[in-house]
């Protein structure tokens, strides 16, 4: 118990860094990853193209490869980024291709005839995609998103590659040092916490949008 | 003036022909029914008025502004977008399977276009919403979702959707076709009461005797032409073509 209380701090610490990738990634790749979803249907070809390549590369590469590519490759090249910033810049253009196609299958699910109902009602392209197509679509994408939410959790511990101090590496280094395993079963604790929290998250989400169907 | 004009309408998706030169001229205050079998054309046909399916060939105007003709080469242009998009507005369009908003309430179907697309502020537009819920008898069904209502409930709240925009011409695809028998009779009441005000309207319907009451004129139309066209009495009684009476035929011995 005291090895606990001792470990505590810098896992606590090293939770906070997991954490903060995790929401600027959200708060990033969430609006992203929608206009991506609509210009992935764009009516401009190129657009359309440019999203779909967009798409593959980023789905098709495995996130480790990106996070060491946009960290260790860019420094070749002269660009050196802090550790930090690497690590979420590969996080937000991953998680975009992925929230892309979620909200891509999402707007192509929602019937031809509300595109139709709302054309005749004098809806401009812009009020149609907003007022009538996302709102539906928000409800309907709720389940997919929540899996990406809660990789999102567990991806963020892939970071430790680019040696940043977050929960998993706290947790492997004082593995190493002490030779017990109870730090990864505390960090094992931390992201069943963090992946109960959103679990009831999108359920409460859910529930909120159930007053129609 | 005519309320509406389409002349010589062509319309081909890919490979198949489905209007072939198509011509209406609408009257004010005018009920028109277009009856013919599935594939006819009838349908694609009233699309193309409110530029829902954009025409080929041909000639449309409404209210005496053109808002298609033919360019040199014999291909319909569209004026532009602008201009398109206020004539439409003078149609009201009622669909098969309603398409009302899943996640708007039935008031708010009603006022979101009016707010949005015309300005009106909302408290007016709930005011007129309300009047048009009550003329389609479902004054007590406001707040409520269209998940909850039946389909009959649905579509009179489609039609009270479309009247929310005022439109001079309102035109109906097969309104019943997605309902049960029973909630037929609800929905073609709200229409025929709408006729009974003189409003304009063009109907493509199955329902030969709804047909038969409410129209001043009666087209047949079959593989992507009008076969034939006049009063009730003179298409559906007395019809001259061979195909019309077959249609007439297979349709009534249906019931």
């Amino acid at each position: 118990m005291d090895y606990v209380t001792m470990l505590l701090p810098p896992m606590l610490k090293g939770w906070t860094v997991t954490l903060q990738l995790f929401f600027m990634t959200l708060v990033l790749a969430m609006p992203i990853g929608i206009l991506m979803g609509i210009a992935r249907l764009s009516p401009i070809k190129p657009l359309a193209w440019f999203m779909e390549f967009y798409v593959w590369l980023f789905r098709g590469t495995p996130l480790l490869l990106q996070l060491l590519f946009i960290y260790f490759g860019l420094m070749t090249v002269g660009l050196r980024m802090e550790r930090f910033s690497a690590a979420l810049l590969a996080f937000v253009l991953n998680y975009s291709a992925y929230l892309a196609e979620i909200f891509r299958s999402g707007i192509q699910s929602i019937d031809q005839g509300q595109y139709e109902a709302a054309e005749v009602l004098g809806l401009s392209r812009r009020q149609t995609m907003s007022k009538i197509i996302l709102p539906q679509v928000y409800k309907r994408v709720l389940p997919p998103i929540g899996n990406e939410v809660i990789n999102l959790v567990k991806d963020s511990a892939l970071i430790y590659v680019l040696a940043i101090a977050e929960l998993l590496r706290v947790a492997k280094t004082a593995v190493m040092r002490d030779g017990t395993f109870a730090g990864f079963i505390m960090a094992a604790a931390f992201y069943l916490l963090m992946t109960a929290v959103v679990q009831q998250f999108f359920k409460w989400l859910e529930s909120r949008f159930d007053y129609y169907r | 003036m005519y309320m509406l004009q389409a002349l010589d309408i062509h319309k081909r998706f890919d490979h198949l022909e489905v209007l072939k030169g198509v011509s209406l001229q609408v009257n004010k205050g005018e009920v028109i029914s277009i009856i013919g079998p599935s594939g006819s054309g009838k349908s694609t046909f009233l699309r193309c008025l409110n530029r829902l399916e954009k025409i080929d060939k041909g000639f449309i105007e409404i209210e005496g502004e053109v808002m298609a003709e033919n360019d040199a080469h014999g291909r319909a242009r569209y004026v532009d977008e602008k201009d398109v998009a206020r004539l439409r507005r003078k149609m009201g369009m009622v669909f098969q399977n309603f398409n009302l908003f899943p996640h708007k309430s039935v008031i708010q179907n009603l006022t979101l276009a009016p707010t949005l697309v015309q300005q009106v502020d909302q408290g007016e537009a709930e005011t007129v919403a309300r009047q048009l819920l009550e003329k389609v008898g479902l004054s007590h069904k406001a707040d409520n979702y269209p998940f909850e209502l039946s389909g009959g409930q649905q579509q009179r709240v489609a039609i009270a959707r479309a009247l929310a925009m005022n439109p001079d011409i309102l035109c109906f695809d097969e309104p019943t076709s997605a309902l049960d028998p029973e909630l037929t009779g609800e929905v073609l009441r709200v229409i025929h009461d709408l006729a009974l005000e003189r409003r304009t309207m063009i109907v493509v319907t199955h329902e030969i005797g709804f047909a038969r009451e409410v129209s001043d004129r009666v087209i047949f139309m079959d593989d992507g032409l009008i076969v034939e066209q006049g009063s009730p009495e003179e298409v559906l009684t007395n019809p001259q073509q061979e195909r019309t009476k077959s249609f007439l035929g297979t349709v009534l011995s249906a019931w």
